[in-house]
């Protein structure tokens, strides 16, 4: 079994990293140890890593093998070959091992992340939402990606109650704000969804565009002088600009589109 | 034997002195800044043993009348001062009690031995109003090394006693893992200088990424720096640390973490950009982040193996709304060489389907003494023109030849060294560097 490995780690020797300098020299350096040290897991876990990250999935597995024939519990083992399974189209594998990883370390968020990933890509929203859960837990400061990612797994309605929950924990964040606002505009909220609207324009220093939106989210939902108001905001916002921006092409195209669009709704 | 009693006293004082416990904690990283704004810094220090984070302040060097105090005691000080006045030279001392000067390979000051317990910042100035600016651009610095050092020196040669303003880090600041021990020989011990008295803005790079997770913000590069989660430094709120904007007088910032976060074009980081982009009213809008969206240095931007697409993902998906956005400048670093574009706009595919009919906006080298410097519209015109500069050779060049063959670049150099930009209202200058401290390189920017 050893050998086989071995064999499959000197195959599995990849054209595409030797062909970064920066990549061969970190491989050099980890190739060295191993010949120092044959049987240090760490080393192994460590090469496999480098080769995870540069795409060379085979490489990889061949070092997380020999490292979990080493070492079997090695810290870090499982939750990289768990990432690497997730990877490589392999979920319910991936279960297992990130299983293993969050049994040893129950406050490993990464690994939580990791098992929420798995847990949606194997049609469990519930299970996804509650690792997710733990993981923003254990945290003190969450990615937007992350509560975009655990938002995604829950119908509207309470996707709208994570993401409030989370801009009152992080502030409010462009990227959430936009998500909420797509989902009360799904919900037909119109009213919500000018909210917080409003709520994003107040935070930017040029609130010509979202006064823009403002009239296309009113137009839609067939308030026409609700529309044509805030239209003309979008228009007085341009108006409002230092010289240099107003009569540059991008607001003199704004100024254009807006003034179409009152015209054609009066 | 009887002592005379003033020699006794003296002892007496040199025992206590000497008492282990007694002395007063030693400062092993910093003062650093960061987050700076016209009216706000924030300064961060490490000690040997854990003491009250203070920081004395004010405008008068032996008068450091205001006083700041974060909660609780720690090793690891961090201090929000609030309150300044914009553009302003400001006088600054950290620690609880006067601090013993570290010994040397603990702070390890080697830019500045006897390092004295007063620093000194200035303010940003209020953003939207021009002022001749200095930036530092080093691409992936942190080798620890003399080549390292060679750049370093030779750019304090160069500025002199001209202030930088700011300096940005694009990634892979600290060699090989991005550790804490990594940052602290790559980084604090190489600038302590410039770290205490010009605010740093870093990038995450792959190197740095080895420890750190941008998905949950946790990790060494996350503990270490203190940046704007919330657009409190100019731009929109990103929410993460990850990626951020902020301004300097008429000059809008947006830094992007190519590594480690979403690059899909529906991703949060894509959502944040465009509207951080529509927002702003800066004359100037530079971008910085590791991995270049040209490159034929160490790195081939061609080749998708090649650090997981993420440069072919900043070029075909971020790049388009970059110019669309109007951006100026963009800065990045990952391949070990300087390569600088064209004037260029609309190029978002592999190399051999460059065309310098179609792409570039203005021919020419940039340069007033050479082919005319470019020349761009004053006023938010998207897709107007940029230049795209890889600078990742900071700490070291490639120790073997490299293609440097992309037909996107006007100018492609295997050498170390750094660039310096200045923006001085309408005009936009970048210089680059080598460790021998020629000027390899220069062009120009002017709006009008």
């Amino acid at each position: 079994m050893r050998r086989r490995l071995l064999l499959t780690l000197l195959l599995a020797g990849s054209a595409g990293l030797r062909a970064h300098p920066e990549i061969e020299v970190a491989l050099q350096r980890l190739n060295a140890g191993i010949a120092a040290a044959p049987t240090d897991a760490a080393l192994y876990l460590e090469r496999g890593k480098l080769y995870a990250r540069h795409d060379e999935a085979t490489a990889a597995e061949a070092n997380y093998l020999l490292a979990a024939e080493l070492a079997p519990n090695l810290p870090g083992l499982a939750r990289a070959r768990g990432a690497l399974a997730l990877a490589t189209g392999q979920p319910a594998e991936a279960l297992e091992l990130l299983n293993r990883a969050v049994l040893r370390d129950p406050i490993d968020a990464t690994a939580r992340v990791f098992r929420g990933r798995v847990h949606a890509a194997l049609h469990d929203p519930r299970a996804a939402v509650a690792d997710f859960d733990a993981a923003i837990q254990l945290v003190p400061l969450t990615s937007p990606e992350l509560i975009l990612e655990r938002a995604a797994l829950l119908p509207a309605p309470e996707a709208l109650r994570s993401l409030d929950a989370a801009i009152e924990r992080l502030g409010p964040a462009i990227a959430l704000q936009l998500h909420a606002l797509a989902l009360e505009e799904s919900l037909g909220r119109t009213d919500a969804a000018l909210v917080r609207l409003d709520r994003i324009a107040t935070q930017s220093e040029r609130r010509e565009s979202w006064l823009k939106r403002r009239g296309d989210l009113l137009l839609r939902a067939g308030r026409i002088a609700e529309s044509r108001a805030a239209y003309a905001s979008a228009l007085a916002a341009v108006a409002s600009l230092p010289a240099w921006l107003r009569d540059s092409p991008e607001s003199v195209r704004l100024t254009a589109e807006l003034t179409l669009l009152s015209q054609k709704n009066s | 034997m009887k002592l005379p009693p003033l020699l006794l006293l003296l002892l007496l004082i040199a025992l206590v002195a000497a008492a282990p416990g007694q002395a007063a904690p030693a400062i092993v990283r910093g003062p650093y800044l960061q987050s700076a704004t016209p009216t706000s810094m924030v300064i961060r220090w490490r000690t040997d043993t854990t003491e009250a984070s203070v920081v004395s302040y004010g405008t008068v060097r032996n008068q450091l009348t205001s006083v700041v105090k974060a909660e609780g005691i720690s090793s690891e000080h961090i201090v929000y001062l609030g309150g300044l006045k914009p553009d302003t030279p400001y006088f600054y001392s950290v620690g609880s009690a006067p601090l013993a000067v570290a010994g040397k390979g603990k702070a390890g000051a080697e830019d500045a031995p006897g390092r004295p317990s007063t620093y000194a910042f200035t303010t940003p100035p209020v953003a939207g109003p021009a002022k001749p600016t200095r930036i530092w651009v080093l691409g992936d610095p942190g080798t620890k090394n003399d080549v390292q050092r060679a750049v370093r020196d030779v750019y304090q040669k160069f500025t002199g006693k001209r202030a930088t303003d700011l300096w940005l880090m694009l990634g892979d600041n600290a060699y090989p893992d991005g550790t804490d021990t990594d940052y602290q020989k790559a980084v604090f011990e190489m600038y302590p200088e410039t770290l205490r008295t010009s605010p740093l803005w870093p990038a995450l790079g792959n190197h740095d990424g080895k420890s750190a997770n941008s998905v949950t913000q946790s990790g060494v590069y996350y503990d270490i720096f203190t940046l704007p989660t919330r657009g409190e430094a100019g731009g929109l709120m990103s929410g993460t640390e990850a990626y951020y904007a902020f301004d300097y007088a008429n000059i809008h910032f947006v830094c992007l973490d190519s590594n480690d976060s979403d690059r899909s074009p529906n991703g949060a980081m894509m959502q944040w950009l465009k509207a951080d982009l529509a927002a702003t009213s800066r004359e100037w809008i530079i971008a910085f982040f590791h991995h270049p969206t040209y490159s034929k240095g160490t790195h081939d931007s061609d080749k998708d193996s090649d650090s997981g697409a993420r440069m072919n993902d900043m070029r075909a998906v971020f790049l388009p709304v970059l110019e669309q956005g109007g951006v100026d400048l963009v800065l990045t670093g990952h391949s070990h060489v300087y390569e600088r574009s064209w004037f260029i706009d609309g190029h978002y595919g592999k190399s051999d389907t460059f065309s310098a009919a179609a792409h570039t906006k203005q021919p020419g080298n940039g340069r007033a003494d050479g082919d005319g410097v470019y020349r761009k519209r004053r006023g938010r015109v998207p897709n107007a023109g940029e230049v795209s500069v890889v600078t990742g050779s900071a700490g070291h060049a490639s120790a073997k030849p490299v293609p440097l063959n992309h037909p996107v670049f006007v100018v492609a150099l295997n050498e170390a060294g750094s660039s310096v930009v200045d923006v001085d209202g309408l005009q936009l200058n970048l210089t680059f560097l080598n460790d021998q401290g020629e000027k390899r390189d220069w062009f120009s920017i002017v709006k009008e």
